[in-house]
């Protein structure tokens, strides 16, 4: 396939080069007065896998997209195939959890393979599908295809990730068709679930459920239906909560109150609290934070990349980086509305979808706005596969907007 | 179109307003820690990384009336392992050869002493510097191991002055709680008892500070440039009246019984020479942390080594107060220096009970400083009914008994004044009835004294009345050379005229030089002592046995008041051991060839 360069979109392929070089020096801050040579060396490494992101991402630029939607069921077939069998063979930094293969330098997990595959696979059957958006069947095959991996992958467990996959049907419904409206009441049973931790909370839920259905009237089965999961799910709460491990009721626990075990699991949380707060509006300078340099912060060249970035290069700094992402969110939904074709148009908007879960929830983590989930922060964060998943993602975007013209 | 549906355009403006909805969101975040609460989080960030590292400063010395080190701080070097840089087969194995600990042992200790890697655990404390002094030289066949120096407070030996010095500790939660202005630390060192306690701030002086940059682990990086180094501000020192020759005298003569307690005190200016109290006890058990068991043994011993027998010792006064009996009497009018009373058989009847006098055979017909000099009870007795107890309980008071001295020494205790009042309280108004004053009369019954009261009192009698406030300070000095002189106080003047005064004296005199005088045994070639003998029976055992004599006769300048308990008459224990501790004192006043010719059992 040939590719103009010159028509290239280079201000977003410029724009996700900057964060990932950005990356690179925040990894190198983060662990500069590490112990050892292998910390010290994170840098090295991730410029390494930058190369590799790179070449794939000139890889699939090349490659016709139609290759990418014929082979999106067969992807699909493989990647749940490797999501159980890495429930038997797989590693994780954690003892009991199984996430990835361990192939010597690189681990492979399966789940960013998935990822791919569930955008590919969803993008495919919202394209061509002829049922209608607010159809029931329509609805619920696609809620099948997300469900099997996120169901293997909670297995794992990894309830961040699996919540990736939700988000990216989400986002597909939502540029398929479906109003916002009706996608709040197809979540709204989680959103029970959360709100009936307090009995006023859950009263006044139960009343905008009852207001939006009465604005959308989707019809008396599926508003009585509406009605009977909310209450259900409300009511299961707290033997759900009993199910719950104990490192997510921690983690959630954690979320809502920092404070109380400010030595163990709320420890990251209030120093990346310090580490960003104590940057104020220009930051201590490059390798200057006291926080990550001297060890308080713990993942910080992984999950709390951004509480490095925002100690030493203040709001400024912090800002900077979010704008990038978001002129990079910009420019990726203007090639999705521009798209002829409709697979190419969803492939583009799930994997913004996709950046942009992950962007939210990392800095809104570090910010302690949001639970502590272990998801990455895109482009930034230390980690290669997953740096070459987003290039590909990134590549998925700038050859769609290439051939915008074909259907 | 669907009711549900949303046109294209309108889906790509939903997702715009999304994009810029996540940016506000996660820019006000940005804006509440960076912004609002940066000066909080950035003090937090420094307190992170700044730790304050104590500098121990040194505490201030005791020294005696003659400059000798009585308490004094030495160093202590500690031996620990830094975890991080030990080697393996090299560390320990060399560490045990030397400091002749087992392998196993020192494992167990740095298992147990650590608290993370980076920072020291400790091997053994209180190493001699011989060792420190080979680690140092050696080092590379020490890997990570270091030498903490620590400033332990140290108790000159066999001194008996524990009961005055007292000793130190680390500081209680409790106590923290109640001085949280000034700076003290968890850990800190203060004195928990007598001086101590009394001069804590002036002797604890201020500890220094030096900042240092720390890992989260605890590594240190270096020190902290941002704050500058507060150095340490030593303790003043404390120069004590104690002289450590009549202290060391004091407690010899001590040695050979159960327990007891000696005060000796220089009368012309309150200043006391000796104080001890026996058993003794080492007060550097407490400077380290102390076992239980060991506590278990003091606290249950029988002979009550922690007891502070001159402060806190209230034992009945027996015949040593009979002075005040004949003081009142005179000063009251109801008797004369040459008046009598009926002659002692050897008993009195009082209603219905005979009262013994304590020597049966009977003493006849005395006059006031005979019947010191004899210290014949019938005529106490008789005296005692003519005064009355509320009469003899004033000049008891007014002689500085049931109240304390107002030493400088925390914990003094008050004793017991018996009068009318106490009676009502004790036995109802109408259950008791003046025939108590039978026992008062000599010093036995209710009545109850510590031993500094009982030289203090003696102290006025020795000075013609007038009582200086017993004081163990001279002078506090500070490290940059400031002074500040404690000079005598006048406490009070005794209740007693100079005729009076001149009868008790001469009763005094009598005991030790008259005839028939209760301490004959204590006449001395060079110069005279005086005193009184006192016998207190005591309910739980044999009778304790007291002596207060106070010498030269003519000028006194020194009062020495001894008690040993459950161990008899006065005459025969007590004042034997205030004679030595007397004969300590002249010794040191004669020419230096003498000395050694007339008590050279005396200076040690």
């Amino acid at each position: 396939m040939t590719v103009n360069y010159g028509e290239l979109d280079w201000k977003l392929i410029g724009a996700v080069l900057a964060l990932s070089v950005i990356g690179i020096f925040l990894i190198m801050s983060a662990q500069h007065f590490a112990n050892t040579d292998y910390e010290r060396d994170y840098y090295l490494r991730q410029m390494l896998w930058l190369l590799i992101a790179l070449g794939v991402f000139a890889a699939v630029i090349h490659l016709p997209l139609k290759l990418f939607d014929y082979g999106a069921y067969l992807l699909y077939g493989v990647a749940l195939v490797l999501l159980v069998a890495v429930l038997f063979v797989g590693h994780s930094k954690l003892s009991d959890a199984r996430r990835f293969f361990d192939f010597g330098p690189i681990n492979l997990a399966p789940s960013d393979i998935a990822k791919i595959a569930l955008l590919l696979s969803l993008s495919r059957f919202f394209a061509y599908t002829h049922l209608p958006p607010s159809s029931k069947r329509r609805f619920a095959i696609s809620a099948l295809l997300a469900a099997v991996p996120a169901a293997l992958i909670l297995k794992q467990p990894d309830l961040g990730t699996s919540l990736v996959f939700f988000v990216l049907l989400f986002v597909l419904w939502f540029w398929s068709g479906l109003s916002v409206g009706f996608m709040l009441l197809t979540v709204s049973p989680i959103l029970s679930l959360v709100a009936a931790s307090h009995w006023i909370s859950w009263a006044v839920y139960i009343l905008v459920v009852l207001i939006v259905l009465f604005l959308l009237r989707p019809g008396m089965l599926v508003s009585i239906a509406t009605v009977v999961i909310n209450l259900a799910f409300g009511a299961i709460t707290p033997l759900l909560w009993n199910r719950l491990a104990d490192y997510q009721k921690d983690r959630f626990l954690m979320f809502l109150d920092p404070g109380q075990d400010a030595r163990g699991a709320g420890y990251q949380i209030i120093q990346s609290k310090i580490a960003i707060g104590s940057g104020g509006l220009f930051g201590k300078g490059f390798l200057g934070g006291s926080q990550s340099r001297l060890d308080f912060l713990p993942e910080r060249h992984t999950d709390f990349i951004f509480s490095v970035l925002g100690e030493e290069f203040g709001l400024l700094g912090a800002v900077v980086v979010m704008l990038l992402f978001c002129f990079m969110f910009y420019r990726a939904i203007k090639v999705a509305a521009r798209c002829r074709s409709r697979f190419a148009s969803n492939v583009v908007m799930g994997a913004t979808g996709i950046i942009m879960f992950q962007f939210f929830v990392n800095i809104g983590m570090t910010l302690s706005l949001m639970p502590v989930t272990g998801l990455a922060l895109p482009f930034v964060s230390y980690g290669g596969t997953a740096l070459v998943l987003f290039w590909t993602l990134i590549g998925l975007i700038v050859s769609a907007e290439q051939h915008w013209q074909e259907y | 179109m669907d009711r549900l549906e949303l046109s294209m355009s309108g889906r790509e403006r939903t997702a715009i307003v999304v994009i810029i909805l996540m940016f506000l969101f996660l820019f006000a975040g940005l804006l509440r820690f960076q912004v609002f609460q940066h000066q909080q989080l950035a003090d937090q960030s420094e307190k992170n990384r700044v730790r304050l590292l104590p500098i121990v400063t040194r505490r201030g010395t005791f020294y005696d009336r003659e400059g000798r080190v009585l308490v004094d701080t030495r160093t202590s070097y500690t031996v620990s392992v830094l975890p991080s840089e030990e080697v393996r087969n090299l560390t320990v194995p060399n560490l045990a050869g030397l400091l002749q600990i087992d392998t196993v042992e020192i494992r167990k200790r740095i298992v147990k002493n650590t608290v993370n890697r980076y920072q020291p655990a400790a091997v053994k404390r209180g190493t001699p510097f011989e060792i420190v002094a080979v680690l140092e030289e050696q080092h590379d066949r020490f890997p990570g191991v270091t030498i903490q120096m620590e400033r332990v407070r140290n108790y000159a030996d066999s001194t008996g002055a524990e009961c005055a010095t007292g000793h130190v500790s680390e500081v209680s939660r409790d106590e923290l709680e109640q001085y949280r202005s000034s700076d003290l630390r968890p850990g800190s060192i203060i004195g928990k008892k007598g001086l101590e306690k009394a001069f804590d701030p002036q002797l604890r002086g201020l500890d220094g500070t030096e900042y240092i940059e720390v890992f989260a682990s605890g590594q240190v990086v270096g020190p902290y440039e941002g704050l500058a180094r507060k150095n340490p501000v030593p303790g003043a020192d404390l120069h004590l009246t104690l002289d450590l020759d009549l202290q060391r005298a004091s407690l010899l003569a001590l040695d050979s019984f159960c327990c007891g307690a000696v005060v000796a005190i220089d009368p012309r200016n309150g200043e006391i020479l000796a104080m001890v109290s026996y058993p003794s006890w080492n007060a550097n058990l407490f400077s380290g942390p102390i076992s239980d068991s060991l506590w278990q043994a003091m606290s249950t011993d029988s002979s009550h080594p922690l007891l502070n027998r001159p402060l806190t010792g209230q034992y009945p006064p027996g015949s040593t107060l009979k002075l005040i009996t004949v003081g009142a009497g005179l000063e009251e009018k109801l008797i004369t220096p040459t008046s009598t009373f009926r002659g002692c058989t050897g008993g009195y009847r009082f209603g219905n009970r005979i009262f013994h006098c304590w020597d049966e055979r009977g003493h006849g017909v005395l006059a006031a400083a005979h019947a010191i000099e004899q210290s014949c009870d019938i005529y106490m007795y008789q005296l005692g009914l003519k005064l009355g107890v509320d009469l003899l309980s004033k000049y008891y008071d007014e002689c500085g008994f049931g109240k304390p001295t107002g030493i400088e020494i925390p914990g003094e205790v008050r004793g017991n004044n018996p009068n009318s009042a106490y009676y009502d309280r004790i036995y109802g108004k109408r259950g008791w009835t003046q025939g108590l004053v039978l026992n008062n009369s000599i010093g036995q019954g209710e009545i109850l004294v510590t031993p500094l009261q009982l030289a203090q009192f003696y102290c006025g009698i020795a000075n013609s009345g007038t009582v200086y406030r017993p004081h163990m300070v001279r002078s506090v000095v500070w490290p940059d050379g400031r002074r500040q002189v404690m000079s005598p106080r006048r406490s009070f003047a005794l209740p007693f005229s100079p005729e009076t005064m001149a009868v008790l004296r001469e009763g005094a005199r009598l005991v030790v030089q008259g005839d028939r005088g209760t301490a004959r045994s204590l006449r001395r070639k060079g110069y005279t002592i005086a005193g009184k003998t006192g016998t207190a029976q005591n309910p739980h055992g044999r009778d304790h046995s007291l002596f207060v004599g106070f010498a030269p006769f003519e000028a006194p300048e020194i009062v020495v008041c001894a008690i040993i308990e459950n161990a008899g008459h006065g005459s025969e224990v007590a004042a034997p051991v205030v004679a030595k501790v007397i004969d300590a004192y002249m010794a040191k006043k004669q020419p230096p060839d003498q000395i050694a010719a007339v008590a050279p059992e005396a200076k040690r």
